[in-house]
């Protein structure tokens, strides 16, 4: 009788365990919401690289291969052409983001510096770097900028991240993790923690809130995955990759727990080629500048 | 109880000892039929027992200690696998962690190099000297026989410098680490070495980066081509003094040590929409090139399927199992479609037409009647012309003519639905 009682426990207790695992395991969906081809004047895009959204919820496309920014705004949740930013100093913008303000950040791949604009698509200056530590020379490969407006800045040539105060004054640096290959893009979450992508070993690394050094979030992915270039975070917690060359996009846990890839490589929509920067909004939606298909594209994410 | 444990114990012992006795006699030959009784079949093995070197289980006439006479899973009889049974003895053969091993010795392929009955060559190997190791390395072997300068130890045998089975410690199955094997025989403190290394304290350099250990068409065994300030015994010009605490290191980091000379390229590089982003990391230059010397053009590290690959494995991997070789990714030509350093196009082509970069080799205008170009819109997605790429994936995919879908109608439904 004591036997056969135990037995029932266990049996509920492993169901019940299993149920939490298989839970818990719950693939994040992304569903195609829209995909956004051209501004208002039905200019479309040619190669975009960059997308960011600010608080007010206004679209911001890289539209590299036209050299400017454009900017969208969402109505009833459909992005409607809003305005053009061109800027002699901002000749092929490839990353794009935005503080609290609405000031407008977009890395220019050509001159490799990071040009800041009003929310009214007025040329602000050049992100200055000058009072950083040595070497004096700095190649932003990417940037992003923190809920606190901090801005994140990856220098490939020195190997670390430079980390400027909203003023733009030099506050903290933290170098690279011993034995990267070759960081491709960095990631700020809400809370303030720094994460890198090494596309080579497709590695994440993070630096915590108050770190002053990054460690392996994740062991080397390279066996499912082939060039992930770009990250970025949710409000959840969730990490985003995009993989380069396989056109889809993976999901990593706070823990650097895999969980799961969605989309795949294609023309039509919901599918990708050659995704650069992703962002994703406090709605947990994504935002995907679909560079060789010429279109933003966003995703509603769900389980 | 007590007997139950003495009786278990003494059962226990006699099966071990049957165990253990069991292959000693295995097949309960006759009394004196061992060493002759497959002899008797096999007549024409008299003639390799005839050799100076005999394999040790054939010296003792154990043919069984490799071969069962009466039935195998295995070809020619064999005991076990072909790839595992020389390992049953010579299980130590390599070490567990080397640092290198030969292929064919992972791949337990012995009867490569090794008889494994005899030989007239000592360690019945198949072969004498290097004509054994060029058998396989042919290109190796051609350079060394028509190099016009000859490293000597290289003549006198390749095992003078490498271990043929695995190096605990080393890369290249090497005894030892260069420049240790190296120094070896070259005497670092004699003035006339000092004054030909410019002063520098070369006995802690690496000697193989600018020394072709295997000889060379040029002086001093130094690889093809060679970076002129080296070829100029100008070190300094990117080195430290020879006098300083540091005489190794660099003078600038990264990329902007080489502007110093290769200012245009760096500018034009610098002036481009999308850049190499290797070039301006850790490494700079040196990421794809070698400073002092190479035996490949441009001073590129090795061949260039392998400096692309060692960061873009998995565009290779694509082209490796891809049903159809795209024949410039085959031949390692990736800069035949792509600029290295730095372009004005995506993934850093080196023509902003698709087009017409695939129709400098392939005439597409020729090879289909397919609508193609500018004007002809990609029905699957209003912004994109369409270009080869709408139909084919350039490094290669699983499919027939590199297509990204399993048949052609799969493909062509894409667009033309109805």
């Amino acid at each position: 009788m004591e036997n056969s009682r135990v037995k029932i426990i266990v049996s509920i207790a492993v169901i019940l365990l299993m149920a939490k695992v298989s839970v818990g395991a719950e693939t994040l969906k992304l569903r195609h919401f829209q995909s956004v081809y051209a501004d208002d004047k039905e200019v479309g895009f040619n190669s975009p690289e960059g997308v960011g959204c600010d608080e007010k919820g206004h679209i911001l496309v890289a539209d590299s291969g036209n050299g400017r920014l454009v900017q969208f705004t969402l109505i009833n949740g459909r992005a409607m052409p809003d305005k053009e930013i061109k800027a002699p100093e901002l000749s092929f913008p490839i990353r794009v983001r935005t503080n609290s303000k609405g000031e407008i950040f977009a890395l220019d791949g050509r001159q490799k510096r990071i040009v800041r604009f009003s929310p009214g698509g007025g040329f602000i200056g050049r992100v200055d770097t000058a009072d950083s530590p040595l070497p004096a020379t700095v190649i932003p490969r990417s940037f992003d900028i923190g809920k606190d407006d901090f801005l994140y800045l990856l220098d490939v040539f020195a190997g670390r991240v430079l980390i400027l105060t909203p003023e733009g004054k030099f506050s903290k640096i933290i170098y690279f993790p011993k034995g990267y290959e070759v960081i491709s893009d960095l990631a700020v979450d809400a809370k303030g923690n720094i994460f890198l992508l090494d596309s080579v070993t497709a590695t994440v690394y993070v630096a915590t809130k108050g770190s002053g050094q990054f460690s392996p979030l994740t062991e080397s992915m390279k066996e499912r995955m082939r060039f992930p270039a770009t990250i970025t975070t949710d409000a959840h917690g969730n990490i985003y990759l995009a993989d380069k060359n396989r056109g889809n996009i993976y999901i990593i846990g706070q823990d650097g727990s895999f969980k799961g890839e969605q989309l795949t490589m294609g023309w039509k929509e919901g599918q990708l080629r050659y995704p650069c920067q992703l962002y994703a909004n406090d709605k947990g939606e994504i935002f995907v500048a679909d560079r060789d298909n010429n279109r933003i594209q966003v995703f509603s994410t769900g389980k | 109880m007590r007997y139950r444990v003495v009786f278990g114990t003494f059962l226990f012992l006699v099966l071990l000892f049957a165990v253990a006795a069991f292959p000693a006699d295995m097949y309960r030959l006759k009394p004196g039929a061992k060493g002759k009784i497959c002899a008797n079949c096999h007549v024409d093995f008299q003639d390799k027992l005839k050799r100076s070197f005999l394999h040790t289980p054939v010296k003792q006439g154990d043919c069984s200690g490799c071969h069962n006479p009466h039935t195998s899973s295995h070809g020619k009889l064999l005991e076990a696998d072909p790839s595992r049974i020389c390992q049953r003895c010579h299980e130590e053969i390599a070490p567990k962690k080397a640092k290198s091993t030969h292929k064919v010795v992972v791949e337990g392929k012995c009867t490569s190099c090794h008889d494994p009955h005899s030989s007239d060559n000592k360690w019945n190997l198949v072969k004498a000297g290097n004509e054994l190791c060029f058998g396989c390395h042919k290109d190796l072997g051609q350079a060394v026989t028509k190099a016009k300068f000859k490293h000597s130890p290289v003549e006198k045998g390749c095992l003078n410098c490498h271990d043929p089975h695995a190096s605990e410690n080393f890369s290249h199955l090497l005894k030892t680490e260069v420049p240790a094997l190296c120094t070896n025989c070259h005497k670092t403190d004699k003035p006339a070495f000092i004054r030909q290394h410019g002063d520098y304290p070369v006995a802690k350099a690496r000697c193989t980066s600018c020394h072709n250990p295997h000889g060379s068409e040029k002086a001093a065994i130094m690889y093809a081509n060679v970076h002129r300030p080296v070829l100029s015994k100008m070190c300094n010009q990117c080195h430290e003094s020879p006098s300083s605490p540091t005489p190794f290191k660099v003078k600038s980091p990264g990329y902007e040590l080489c502007r110093g000379c290769h200012s245009k390229m760096i500018n034009e590089t610098f002036g481009k929409n999308q850049l190499h982003w290797a070039l301006v990391g850790k490494n700079g230059c040196l990421a794809c090139h070698t400073p002092h010397a190479s035996s490949e053009a441009a001073l590129l590290k090795g061949p260039m399927i392998k400096v692309c690959g060692a960061c873009h494995s998995d565009t290779i991997m694509r082209q490796e199992s891809s049903l159809v070789k795209h024949e410039p990714v085959t031949k390692g030509e990736c800069t035949k479609c792509h600029s290295p350093h730095a372009s004005d196009v995506s993934l850093l082509m080196k023509n902003p037409s698709v087009n017409d970069l695939c129709g400098s080799c392939h005439g597409w205008g020729k090879h289909t009647s397919h609508p193609i170009g500018e004007k002809i819109r990609d029905k699957r997605n209003r912004n994109l012309s369409t270009t080869c790429l709408s139909c084919h994936r350039s490094h290669g995919t699983p499919y027939k003519k590199m297509i990204p879908f399993a048949t052609s109608t799969d493909l062509c439904v894409q667009c033309h639905k109805q």
